[in-house]
């Protein structure tokens, strides 16, 4: 079964550790670099960060992401370095193309920031099973509904792929050229789109009423199969990440 | 029309799908069984060019489907998907039709009467105009057989040609493979109604895990009790009630069980 | 006890002029196999939404007349409500899997999440679920991956996990294999004989004939009869109706030969063999 998830199944206190906990680490990975803005501390949590992917057995998997990061950001440095406004010491010069300090710090604390978000969500994403923060998400009262479309997005969306194929090869029976240059794929693909569209409303409507004889929209209060994910970590680990985040602004009010 | 040599082929990373298979189909109509997962759709499919043979050829009258694409076989070889959601795209039943003609360059005015003929034959004659999805599943199958059929190949390959038919829509189906055998065309199908099969099919292949294990008229494929039980493949019910009656010879259609039991009566009479 | 009551229902969907179904009344007894037949637009999938609140609760459209299920009116309570008395399968099993859980044991779940259920119940109401559609050693595997049948057995086990009186099926075998068609046929076959209610539309003649206790054959949306297999398929008008009897029935008709002692024509192989083995010797 094909999985549109990032999900990567290891062995790690990461991968232990409850969903909530993980979106905890967000909130405080955005937080503190902007309440502390210094160079210095947002280097701490993009190290953090990177440390915990590493713990988590999963930086493999988040390095290409990062590498997608990264070439964006040579435009900021590049950008920044050569025209932020404000820029007066000369670093570096290649040619006519002159690079100055101020541009350049303010890159690398962009560069930095971003490496520490990215690598938090990553850490989310990398060692958490969608459906596992779906129903930690649902059982806090997120509406079950909107929790179900999240999911079966995951799962449903593959199958949509493979319907596309299939859907491709009876164009291909009837004399449909596919192959070939831009425009005659183009063209291709303009009669694959009937019959994906409508298919997928012909099946919403008949997974609408499986779901609802599956007591779907029943009134009252619901159960879950699995138990919670909770370990004897999560409320310190929460309640600390919360604190630095008041430190943090404690500190920042008082200097 | 169609020759497999030595055909074996398997999905990217997959087990082996169809392995060493060697087939010559003459114009004799030909219906292929087995259980799903035996590969029937996969055959259809490196017919039709859709895939190409890991090992082994395949030649379309003198075309090697090697060295051709699903399209340019299309004026040559008709595949009807099981599914026809998956192959309506027009919003009008006319256009629909007229879709495969003019892609294999026939003009307008041609394309136009083949179609009409096609759906004459499959009797949505009266709904040119109509939407293709205010059909019913039974009717949208037919007019997927329409589409194929304006076509106008020399062979035709229908899957599952009569799920969701109920009596009177597998009637029609049977006129059309009848009038299509009168204009000498290959007629192939992949089936699981085994009585459809015995009945209209004059040849029948019993394909089982990726082989082709069994091969003739259908009146020897259905008396193979044994290899028929080991691809898990029911024969026709008339060959079923033949058998528990103990009569000898192979049945396949109630016409034939019925004259066989008169003479039973007659003798016992006498 | 009867578990089913269909009172002169009218039903017309929205935006159509003709009535899909029209003074349907008849009874069904707790434990019975019903097979509804009738040619395509019959009324047979109208019927089986009809007996599980689907329709008028999510078609809307005109509504006249009353069918209870296990004592409830369908017309006066939510699918919800009534999915606890009687559940629904459809043909596709595809589309009946939520695509929101990642094992069949999770998968067969959902509903009673759904309703509340405390956990150890439903591990329980789970388990036996899939011992009775044969599909426990499928545990853990993705309900995605699994063969049209056993997909199907799945959509089964995850009705009759939330315990209703009664199961409507509608066509579940028309997109299996004959393989498939018997594995589901046999489940529900065990199903009926624990004492749930089954309802059943089915275009295999075949298996109506050999499974079910009494059969309703419809047409143009109005019942036309409700008898046994024997009674049904012996009438002489069937044709009429766009249904064509099994086989056997045919084959004894034409030779005039009928079960013995009644005015019957076999409907099954066993009944044919021994209705024409008498002749044959």
């Amino acid at each position: 079964m094909k999985q549109i998830s990032l999900y990567a199944d290891r062995n790690s206190f990461v991968h232990d550790l409850d969903p909530i906990s993980k979106l905890y680490y967000i909130l405080f990975s955005i937080l503190v670099p902007v309440i502390l803005p210094s160079i210095s501390v947002t280097l701490i949590c993009s190290f953090l960060s990177i440390i915990l992917l590493l713990l988590a057995k999963v930086f493999k998997k988040a390095l290409p992401v990062f590498l997608l990061v990264f070439i964006v950001l040579i435009t900021v440095v590049i950008i920044q370095g050569l025209f932020r406004p404000g820029n007066e010491t000369i670093f570096l010069k290649i040619g006519p193309a002159v690079f100055y300090k101020e541009g350049l710090l303010y890159a690398l604390k962009v560069t930095l920031r971003v490496t520490d978000i990215v690598g938090a969500f990553l850490i989310l994403v990398l060692t958490t099973k969608p459906s596992d923060l779906v129903e930690s998400l649902v059982r806090r009262g997120l509406s079950p509904r909107i929790g179900y479309v999240v999911i079966s997005v995951f799962q449903i969306i593959p199958e949509m792929t493979s319907t596309m194929s299939t859907i491709m090869d009876a164009q291909r029976a009837r004399g449909l050229e596919t192959e070939g240059n831009l425009i005659t794929r183009i063209k291709a693909f303009i009669p694959l789109l009937g019959p994906v569209v409508l298919g997928s409303l012909v099946n919403t409507k008949e997974r609408a009423m499986a779901l609802e004889v599956r007591g779907f929209n029943a009134q009252g209060n619901k159960t879950f199969l699995n138990e919670e994910k909770t370990s004897v970590l999560s409320k310190p680990i929460q309640l600390g990440l919360l604190l630095i985040v008041v430190m943090a602004f404690v500190w920042r009010l008082l200097t | 029309m169609i020759r497999v040599e030595n055909l074996t082929f398997s999905y990217p990373d997959g087990p082996e799908v169809l392995s060493d298979i060697n087939l010559d189909f003459d114009m004799r109509s030909t219906a292929i069984i087995g259980q799903n997962g035996a590969g029937k759709t996969t055959f259809a499919k490196l017919l039709k060019g859709l895939l190409k043979p890991f090992i082994g050829d395949i030649y379309i009258g003198d075309t090697n489907v090697r060295d051709t694409s699903a399209a340019m076989l299309a004026g040559k070889i008709g595949l009807v998907f099981q599914n026809p959601n998956d192959q309506i795209f027009k919003s009008r039943v006319l256009d629909e039709v007229m879709f495969g003609p003019l892609n294999i360059k026939l003009d307008k005015q041609t394309a136009r009467k083949k179609a009409i003929e096609a759906l004459k034959i499959t009797g949505l004659a009266d709904k040119l105009e109509v939407n293709p999805h205010d059909l019913s599943l039974s009717e949208k199958k037919l007019l997927c057989m329409a589409s194929v059929l304006a076509m106008d190949t020399d062979i035709f390959i229908l899957d599952e040609p009569t799920i969701a038919q109920d009596h009177t829509g597998k009637e029609t189906i049977r006129k059309i493979i009848q009038s299509l055998k009168e204009r000498n065309k290959l007629v192939m199908t992949i089936i699981h109604d085994m009585d459809f099969a015995a009945e209209n099919f004059e040849r029948i292949i019993v394909f089982n895990g990726g082989k082709a294990i069994l091969d003739g008229d259908a009146s020897f494929v259905f008396g193979q009790k044994d290899i028929l039980q080991q691809a898990r493949v029911e024969a026709p019910a008339a060959a079923r009630l033949a058998e528990e009656l103990g009569l000898a010879g192979t049945f396949l259609t109630e016409e034939e069980l019925i004259k066989d039991l008169r003479q039973c009566g007659e003798r016992a009479q006498l | 006890m009867t578990k089913i009551i269909a009172d002169n229902l009218k039903y017309k969907y929205p935006l159509s002029d003709k009535l899909a179904l029209d003074n349907i009344s008849f009874k069904v007894e707790k434990g019975e196999f019903i097979g509804i037949i009738g040619a395509n637009k019959a009324g047979k999938s109208t019927l089986c939404q009809a007996l599980t609140g689907l329709v008028p609760h999510f078609y809307k459209g005109a509504y006249g007349g009353k069918v209870f299920v296990d004592g409830l009116e369908v017309k006066e309570h939510s699918i919800a409500e009534i999915s606890l008395k009687a559940g629904i399968v459809f043909q596709n099993p595809f589309t009946q899997m939520t695509g929101s859980k990642m094992t069949v044991y999770e998968e067969i779940a959902f509903g009673l999440e759904n309703l509340g259920i405390a956990r150890e119940e439903m591990q329980k109401q789970i388990d036996h679920a899939m011992e009775l559609m044969d599909i426990a050693s499928l545990k853990e595997r993705n309900p995605f991956d699994l063969s049209g049948g056993q997909m199907q057995r799945l959509a089964i086990a995850s009705i009759i996990a939330m315990n209703p009186e009664i199961i409507v099926l509608d066509e579940p075998t028309s997109q299996l294999d004959p393989e498939g068609s018997e594995e589901v046929f046999l489940a529900v076959q065990l199903l009926s004989r624990q004492g749930v209610t089954v309802i059943m539309a089915e275009h295999k003649m075949e298996k109506v004939a050999k499974y079910c206790d009494r059969i309703l054959l419809l047409y143009n949306g109005e019942i036309i009869d409700f008898d046994t297999p024997g009674k049904i398929f012996s009438r002489d008008d069937l044709k009429q109706y766009g249904v064509v009897p099994p086989i056997f029935t045919s084959v004894c008709r034409e030779l005039g030969v009928k079960k013995s002692g009644t005015d019957e024509y076999p409907v099954t192989l066993e009944e044919a063999r021994a209705a024409l083995g008498r002749k044959v010797k």
